[in-house]
């Protein structure tokens, strides 16, 4: 459990990625020597049709353009701004009460808000295909055990809750379900009540988080009755967690672009792990040079994201974006697997209820219609198989593996 | 600054199939020494040339020939294989050990010693190296060792007068009453293994064994409530109600392979629908073997032939959900409850009469 909290906001330099996994067409609107304000467009990125732009999260002079490696460790290119400090901001309009679907989309759209939960079944701020419920997470399982940062919650009760609120607005449903932790304080349940009361909200859905069980999974099979797919949008839900609500709180309340995201820092890697407000766009390196560095002389491993199902990347040189919600450093520990002794807990354990084990025989014999046959297309990659197995067999990445080979 | 991109730095619960082994290691360690003792205060025949030491020895060279000749043959194969490094701790020794003293338990006092050590080699390297070693063999490798000796030595092996026998008798005419239950419990009788009979001391290993997750307690129970069920309705349907069941369940092989055989993770099935199919079936086979095959005891067959067709059990299944659970459970109580009629009229020969009566109610 983290205690710690502090900021790191006035980076010198930062990198703004301007294409991403989905949008990876860009087309660059400011040139080298140009000054920007905060919430200016620097580019548009495309997907097929769909336009979304790429906006400034400090202001001062655009340095160059850059290739460099970004959160998912891949190649792309990167705007530099040198921080000025001063903080103007382009005029964004701010809508009180009463708003309509599209003036909320409209207000996402302009901040070019899309892709903030990339972890597990969390699902991107797509409006596109219709939405029936949506699922708000207060529950952060962004460390080697799930924690929650209940003073965030408390003191942002109102904003997530009209977040929660807006977003369902813009998906044209009232269908909101917050799931909660059990073990939350009573001060913070009193306070997100009485948002969720005044919002006309349904009661949150309490999940004992002690258990490492895929609960997110089974509430929302719960909602929808029917066997989930691995992008929870196809189901009809839009599935984000309580830091987009407040995002999108700021967005369309108070007209304030995304500019900084607190991160959880931990590991044994680190000098102190704390969790830090950072400013979209800083380099990670830049902020564990303000940590005080690295532990010396260890070999690294670098995690981005849920312990379960985030991403390992091979540098540190890379810019912090909003969808990077922990950041994991520990001294790499080589865990030797043992043989698989087939005592089938993946089997048990797998919220979708297919057989991990078998998958794994099967890709193992090479067998790509049994594999087929196993419904391996269900698996939503969630990690409990590989938690549970008491051989230490990664047993995802033969589950991916299976799917890869039967396409 | 470069980082690792060998393992991603997933957290794991701290379960761990080691320590599983070692929790193994532990309960065969703690029977074998059960056995031992119980050997040197079972009282002797008077005519017998031995004392009760002399075969509590026996016992104990039994169980250091087997961890003996389990452990060598384990190491020249590594030595063939060329990949010593396991055995440089006391990790790599624990499943030779397990395996050695599980055939050794399963043999009775009266054992040639050679036939132990045959029975061991044929366990261990048959059974286990020839599939790969631990993890990859798909019959009990001390199943197919004790299977070996009882089918090759069959009449040095034999002991006269065990409950199950007496009990088999008594079905054909001659009377046999259990005038002290409380033996049986203790496991103060010759039977056809030194390690089976201590029923309480096997009970509180069970237990054990589930707590710590070694054995899959859904196995386990089906296949104690299948015994328990069918030998409930043959001893009702005779006549003689409480000794058939008591004997059964607490005697033989019945709790020994609850505790050690029929669960053992490697040979048997992986989803919730098959272990309950796989247990039913053993339970049931070991009984058919009880009531009607000519051997007294039954499990050591019965195990083989679920782990004959655990492949099989393991490619019917294709995902796991409430309804086939469901499913799979009623149809196995149905097929025991069944089982266990058919059984006990076939036992009098009064299945006809059964079926007659049925015709005429209908």
């Amino acid at each position: 459990m983290i205690t710690e909290y502090s900021h790191y906001l006035e980076p010198t330099m930062v990198y703004i990625p301007i294409t991403d996994e989905d949008y990876r067409i860009a087309n660059v609107v400011v040139a080298s020597g140009d000054t920007v304000k905060i919430g200016q467009v620097l580019a548009h990125k495309f997907k097929g049709k769909n336009k979304l732009p790429v906006v400034a999260t400090v202001s001062g002079k655009v340095v160059e353009i850059v290739e460099k490696m970004d959160r998912f460790g891949k190649i792309v290119d990167h705007v530099v701004i040198e921080n000025d400090g001063a903080s103007t901001m382009v005029e964004l309009p701010s809508l009180k009460d009463d708003v309509t679907t599209a003036e909320v989309r409209k207000a996402i759209e302009t901040v070019g808000l899309h892709k903030v939960d990339v972890d597990g079944l969390f699902t991107t701020l797509n409006f596109d295909e219709p939405i029936k419920h949506v699922v708000v997470s207060t529950v952060f399982a962004n460390e080697p055990f799930t924690s929650t940062n209940y003073e965030y919650l408390l003191n942002n009760a109102a904003d997530i809750v009209d977040g929660a609120a807006l977003l369902a607005k813009a998906a044209a449903t009232s269908d909101v379900t917050i799931i909660a932790d059990k073990s939350m304080p009573s001060e913070v349940v009193d306070e997100l009540g009485k948002e969720i009361v005044n919002h006309d909200i349904e009661e949150p859905t309490f999940v004992d988080t002690k258990k490492v069980k895929g609960w997110d999974y089974k509430v929302m099979q719960g909602l929808v009755k029917e066997q989930l797919s691995i992008n929870v949008l196809d189901n009809g839900i839009l599935y984000v967690h309580a830091n987009t609500c407040k995002m999108v709180s700021d967005v369309v309340r108070r007209g304030l672009p995304v500019v900084s995201r607190n991160v959880a820092f931990t590991g044994d890697g680190l000098h102190k792990n704390l969790v830090l407000d950072v400013r979209v766009g800083t380099l990670l390196s830049d902020v564990v040079k303000e940590l005080g560095g690295y532990v010396a002389n260890q070999e690294l491993n670098l995690h981005i994201g849920n312990y379960l199902t985030g991403v390992q990347v091979p540098s540190d040189d890379f810019a912090i974006t909003e969808s990077v919600d922990a950041i994991h450093i520990s001294v790499y520990d080589e865990v030797e697997e043992d043989v698989c002794i087939k005592c089938g807990e993946c089997n048990d354990v797998c919220p979708a209820g297919i057989l991990p084990q078998n998958i794994m025989d099967a890709e193992l014999r090479a067998v790509g219609e049994r594999i087929f046959d196993l419904h391996t297309d269900e698996c939503v990659e969630c990690g409990l198989c590989t938690y549970v197995c008491p051989s230490k067999i990664n047993v995802l990445e033969w589950v991916r593996r299976a799917k890869r080979r039967v396409g | 600054m470069e980082f690792t991109m060998k393992k991603p730095p997933i957290v794991q619960n701290s379960e761990s199939s080691l320590k599983r082994s070692f929790n193994l290691h532990i309960a065969l360690i703690i029977v074998s020494v059960g056995a031992i003792l119980l050997k040197a205060f079972t009282a002797v025949p008077e005519d017998a040339t031995y004392t009760a030491l002399d075969q509590a020895f026996k016992v104990f060279l039994m169980l250091a020939i087997g961890v003996g000749v389990s452990m060598i043959i384990e190491l020249f194969y590594a030595l063939s294989e060329g990949s010593t490094k396991k055995f440089e701790s006391y990790e790599g020794f624990v499943d030779p050990i397990n395996s050695g003293l599980l055939i050794a338990l399963l043999l009775p006092t009266i054992t040639p010693i050679y036939v132990l050590v045959l029975a061991t080699v044929v366990g261990v390297y048959v059974g286990k190296l020839v599939f790969g070693g631990y993890g990859y063999y798909i019959f009990n490798p001390a199943l197919v060792g004790v299977l070996f000796a009882n089918v090759s030595f069959g009449s040095r092996l034999y002991v006269a007068g065990t409950p199950l026998e007496l009990l088999k008798q008594s079905m054909s005419g001659s009377t046999y009453t259990f005038d002290n239950v409380l033996e049986l419990f203790i496991g103060n009788y010759e039977a056809i293994a030194v390690g089976s009979t201590a029923a309480i001391l096997l009970i509180f290993v069970m237990i054990y064994l589930m707590v710590t997750k070694v054995i899959d307690y859904r196995t386990v129970l089906a296949y104690l409530l299948t015994v328990g069920v069918i030998s409930f309705i043959i001893g009702w349907v005779n006549g003689f109600l409480i000794d058939y069941f008591i004997v059964n369940m607490i005697s033989g092989f019945t709790l020994f392979g609850a505790a050690f055989l029929v669960a053992e993770p490697v040979s048997s099935p992986t989803s919730r629908e098959t272990k309950y199919i796989y247990a039913v079936v053993i339970g049931v086979m070991m009984m058919l073997v009880r009531v009607l095959g000519n051997e007294a005891e039954g499990l050591v067959f019965a195990v083989l032939l679920g782990n004959m067709i655990t492949p099989f059990l393991n490619r019917t299944v294709k995902r796991s959900n409430k309804k086939g659970l469901i499913k799979t459970i009623s149809i196995c109580s149905v097929a025991v409850l069944l089982m266990g009629f058919v059984l006990g009229f076939l036992l009098q020969d009064r299945l006809i009469e059964a079926f007659a009566s049925i015709g005429g109610i209908i």
